[in-house]
């Protein structure tokens, strides 16, 4: 084992890697994306400049200079944190702080990584008395096809159309049903315009009555872009859908009816979650609110049970945490809750990444602080 | 007979009226001496922007929103609020109206001031058009307003709320509506024949009275009524009428807590009139308000202290259990008002800067001692100030931008005080005067943006969050901010050439200190800050302006360390670097906030921009000019 620490230690590549003049360029980079990436949110959105900046591993610069992205940037530290701990990093009493501190860091790599690729946002909006075991995305669309019958219970097929392309197929091999995608637009308009009015050539079945579907460009704020598709299927009319309908679109193949509906993306939960009360205190004569709180009820594997969602008091389920986000009371008065609903495996590895750190920082702090007052008696 | 009088009265307040707000202004001619010491004034409760207050408290926000001064004609604020609830037509030429906007003035046709401040009799004759300049502003999307815009808002909502305090205690004012000649009336009343003026709250209170007396006159026809009928009947009808102007008035001053125990909404007077009339407690208090303004009115300074410290016990026997500790911390506050604490520190800042400069000159070891002590005296009523606001507001001390300024200053002498006990040679009695100093005149712009101490929105309101995240976030500003004055320090005494190479490596090892602190701190907070965020909206990190402020913080002061261990920078460097640090460390604080976007875009204010960037633009010359002196002179970084 040590002989192996011995190669790796004398191999110049790894010495290169563990260079601190890498580690400050590094951070130098970093420091530059973050406030470039934040100055960009006023111009383009927060969603935006998380994918330009942080998420990816380059973007060019006014168009033609390439550029480092802080993905690319923690991968080089990262790389550079490990073998600086083969090399440069040696162990002593003395320099303990740091090195706790520079495992802490690599922890939060690692919780950067499985955040990127495990964490999942959706959101839960029930109105009082409304339960659902599903979450809605935010921004992730899907078609929807159920069989049109009066069955009290339904299975219902989605599929994502996140990378959807045009003229490929969108086929749902279990009913078999096969479309292909003619227009896709991830942010659209629609239209009703009458019949034969110039420019309307085409028919499609559609609930709401639109036939015209004209894209958009894309919003700062990523949960205003709404989606529209239009789906050929062999001897029938185009299915035209629309994000914001409130109805589904019913379509007939051979001796079938099906339902088929544009929605927001929904996450299957661990339980149903069921409003009782919302409850909205506010300053005494004044609007601004003192607490937001949501009385649920919860049902899992047929034992239920009652509990209040606050801000800052979410409730956590296995994997899943849900929290207060937002409300809204309808033109009848009724109120409704949004909670935020959050699924991430890897939610514990911030926490101990920061005390890890932060103890291995505090210290050497205190280390170093011991040994100039000694130096200087 | 008392309850159908009572349905009566009552049946009139149900309709909205308008127009009424100037109903004061029809008053008997009357020129009153006004009562000097209104100190009992100071500690009425008032249920203002959510909390309970003492009246000083609201009296020197509003007057600090109307004017932009602290105080009226040299007296206080809350002088000059009696003023306009007790004697409101004595305040018609009190320029206290400040239009920074001449173009406002000049739409309004009104002559444009050299001091910017204006009386109501000035802008009375542009209400109209002032009313219609605020309907269009008001239609602009508040984003996209620009200053002249906002300015007509402000004043326009510093008009009304005027108006409306002005008719806040209209019902004790004698009005000719409420004259009474005739004798034998006054007798029914058991009025004194030596008076014949009375007000509003005298006439109704005596309604059960004249109702009685009015009840047959249905069945006569009005020319047979004697001429006592005819007085009660008129009496009658003008109570009717104002009762149903009285909606709009004085809604403002809410200072009476509602009869029900459960219900946390004050009401003001007027509309508690207009509720629950026939309520004893609300008679008495009503008649106690009308003893304070009749004392107020003939300089009876016992009568008015006596009236108002009855109606205080009164209103204190009703407040809802929920408010009971706020109402008892009343006292503290009107005490933290009346001791401008930040000002003593200010001035031993300054002080202590100045026996530094002095000790150049003069340098004697008495002087060390002397600055210690100034500095000091400084950080304790600024750290009292503190407690008392924390007391107060039974939270911790850091929710709003004006409090990181108090706290991070709080923090940034602590640390300098602490330098100074090892350095021994100024070092830390320099660095905390100015960042004592600098912290508080900063503030002091700030609290002008009204009341600092304000209740919190629904996602701030967590006291162990704000004790933990934002404490140590500010923590972490005040260390890097401490390094950075220590940087400009030894930039300074690198220029000096006298200066001895020992004093220069003392300075450069508490930068190193003091930065390593920060960045614990820092780190620590922003950190906390994902905890938090964590907690509240299910993601750690979100890229959020102010998250990424933090962490730059933390990257900068990483990129300094890591440069000097790999031998990049010398100690001039790290110099150097931490006064930038300055620069980020400002970024982040309030810099951020100017982009008005993400989650803690809190606390914007006009001219920030302006002064962040001279700070920015001086910083780099000093520094640029600096590096090329010491390079010329062999000293690199």
């Amino acid at each position: 084992m040590t002989k192996i620490f011995k190669k790796l230690r004398s191999n110049k590549v790894i010495l290169f890697l563990a260079s601190l003049k890498i580690a400050v360029l590094g951070l130098l980079f970093l420091f530059i994306l973050t406030f470039w990436g934040t100055i960009a949110q006023v111009q383009n959105g927060l969603f935006a400049s998380q994918e330009r900046y942080f998420s990816s591993f380059y973007f060019l610069a006014a168009g033609f200079i390439p550029f480092p992205g802080a993905q690319l940037v923690l991968w080089v530290l990262f790389v550079n944190l490990m073998c600086a701990f083969f090399t440069r990093i040696i162990f002593s009493s003395e320099k303990l702080g740091l090195i706790v501190v520079h495992l802490g860091l690599i922890l939060f790599l690692v919780t950067a990584f499985v955040t990127l690729h495990v964490a999942k946002e959706s959101h839960l909006t029930l109105r009082e008395g409304e339960s659902s075991n599903v979450s809605r995305s935010y921004a992730d669309w899907e078609v929807a096809v159920w069989p049109a019958t009066k069955a009290p219970t339904k299975t219902v097929l989605a599929l994502d159309i996140k990378d959807i392309k045009v003229n490929k197929y969108l086929s749902f091999h279990e009913l078999n049903l096969n479309f292909v995608v003619k227009e896709y637009y991830p942010n659209a308009q629609a239209f009703t315009s009458p019949r034969g009015a110039a420019g309307i050539k085409e028919k499609y079945l559609n609930a709401s009555g639109i036939n015209v579907l004209k894209p958009k460009p894309l919003d700062k704020e990523r949960e205003k872009n709404v989606a529209g598709i239009i789906l050929e299927q062999k001897g029938q009319l185009p299915v035209l859908l629309f994000g914001l309908e409130d109805e589904p679109t019913k379509i007939r193949v051979e001796d079938k009816e099906f339902f088929i509906t544009l929605r927001h993306h929904r996450h299957p939960l661990p339980i149903t979650v069921k409003l009782i009360d919302f409850m909205m205190d506010k300053h005494p004569g004044t609007e601004v609110a003192r607490s937001f709180r949501s009385k649920v009820e919860i049902e899992h594997d047929g034992l239920r049970r009652e509990t209040v969602i606050s801000m800052n008091e979410p409730l956590r389920f296995k994997d899943y945490t849900f929290y207060q986000a937002s409300y809204q009371i309808d033109a009848m008065g009724r109120e409704g809750s949004t909670l935020a609903v959050v699924k991430n495996g890897g939610q514990l590895l911030p926490y101990i990444a920061t005390f890890v750190t932060f103890f291995g920082l505090a210290y050497h702090f205190l280390v170093a602080a011991f040994k100039f007052q000694r130096r200087r008696k | 007979m008392k309850n159908k009088t009572i349905i009566i009265f009552l049946l009139t307040f149900l309709l909205i009226g308008s127009g009424w707000a100037l109903a004061a202004e029809k008053k008997e001619p009357q020129q009153n001496p006004q009562l000097k010491n209104v100190q009992a004034l100071r500690r009425i409760p008032i249920l203002d922007e959510g909390r309970i207050k003492p009246l000083d408290t609201y009296a020197r926000t509003i007057l600090l929103q109307f004017s932009g001064k602290r105080t009226f004609d040299r007296k206080p604020a809350i002088n000059w609020l009696a003023k306009i609830v007790f004697t409101p037509w004595e305040t018609l030429e009190d320029k206290v109206f400040l239009i920074n906007s001449p173009e406002i003035p000049a739409a309004l046709n009104v002559a444009v001031e050299e001091h910017r401040r204006y009386s109501f009799s000035e802008l009375e004759k542009g209400l109209a058009k002032l009313r219609e300049l605020a309907v269009a502003a008001n239609a602009i999307d508040q984003k996209e307003r620009n200053v002249v815009e906002q300015e007509i808002l402000r004043v326009y909502n510093n008009v009304n709320l005027y108006l409306n305090l002005r008719t806040a205690f209209s019902f004790t004012i004698a009005h000719p509506d409420f004259s009474i000649e005739n004798s034998s009336v006054k007798a029914v009343l058991d009025f004194p024949n030596s008076r014949n003026h009375y007000s509003f709250l005298d006439i109704a209170l005596n309604a059960d009275q004249i109702n009685e007396e009015t009840q047959e006159l249905q069945k006569k026809k009005s020319d047979v009524w004697s001429p006592d009928e005819k007085e009660f009947m008129r009496l009658l009808k003008n109570l009717y009428q104002w009762s149903l102007n009285s909606s709009d008035g004085g809604t403002g001053l809410t200072i009476m807590p509602s009869l029900n125990p459960d219900n946390e909404i004050w009401l003001s007077p007027w509309e508690t009139a207009r509720h629950n009339f026939s309520h004893p407690a609300i008679r008495q208090e009503l008649g106690l308000i009308q003893k304070m303004a009749d004392s107020y009115r003939s300089d009876s300074q016992l009568d008015f202290d006596i009236a108002t410290k009855s109606l205080n016990l009164t209103i204190s026997k009703r407040i809802p259990q929920t408010q009971t500790a706020s109402y008892k911390r009343l006292p503290l506050e009107v005490l933290y008002n009346q001791n401008n604490l930040f000002l003593t520190s200010w001035i031993f800042y300054i002080l202590t800067f100045f026996t530094f400069l002095f000790s150049l000159v003069w340098p004697r070891p008495i002087l060390h001692k002397v600055g210690f002590t100034l500095l000091i005296l400084g950080f304790i009523p600024h750290v009292l100030a503190l407690i008392m606001r924390v007391v107060i507001m039974s939270r911790p001390p850091v929710t709003n931008l004006y409090e990181t300024f108090i706290f991070v200053g709080v923090v940034s002498v602590l640390l300098s005080m602490l330098a100074e006990v090892f350095n021994k040679k100024w070092l830390g009695i320099v660095v905390g005067s100015i960042c004592g100093f600098a912290c508080l005149a900063i503030a002091d712009k700030f609290s002008a943006e009204g009341d600092t101490l304000k209740m919190l929105v629904a996602v701030l309101n967590s006291n162990f969050w704000l004790s933990t995240h934002v404490l140590t976030i500010t923590i972490g500003y005040a260390g890097c901010s401490v390094a950075g004055i220590m940087g400009h320090v030894y930039i300074l005494q690198a220029l000096f050439k006298r200066t001895k190479a020992e004093v220069l490596n003392s300075t450069y090892q508490f930068i190193l200190g003091t930065l390593g602190f920060g960045l614990t701190a820092a780190f620590l907070g922003t950190m906390l800050g994902g905890i938090w965020a964590d907690q509240s909206w299910g993601r750690f990190w979100g890229w959020d302006p102010k998250e990424n402020g933090a962490l730059l913080i933390v990257l900068w002061s990483a990129i300094i360390f890591h440069s000097k261990l790999g031998r990049l920078i010398k100690p001039l460097g790290v110099a150097v670097g931490a006064a930038l640090g300055l620069i980020v460390v400002m970024w982040a604080w309030l810099g951020v906030n100017l982009l008005s976007i993400g989650l803690h875009s809190y606390g914007f204010t006009s001219g920030l921009v302006t002064n962040l960037g001279i700070y920015f633009i001086c910083e780099v010359i000093f520094l640029t000019v600096s590096l090329i002196v010491l390079h010329k002179r062999g000293i690199h970084v």
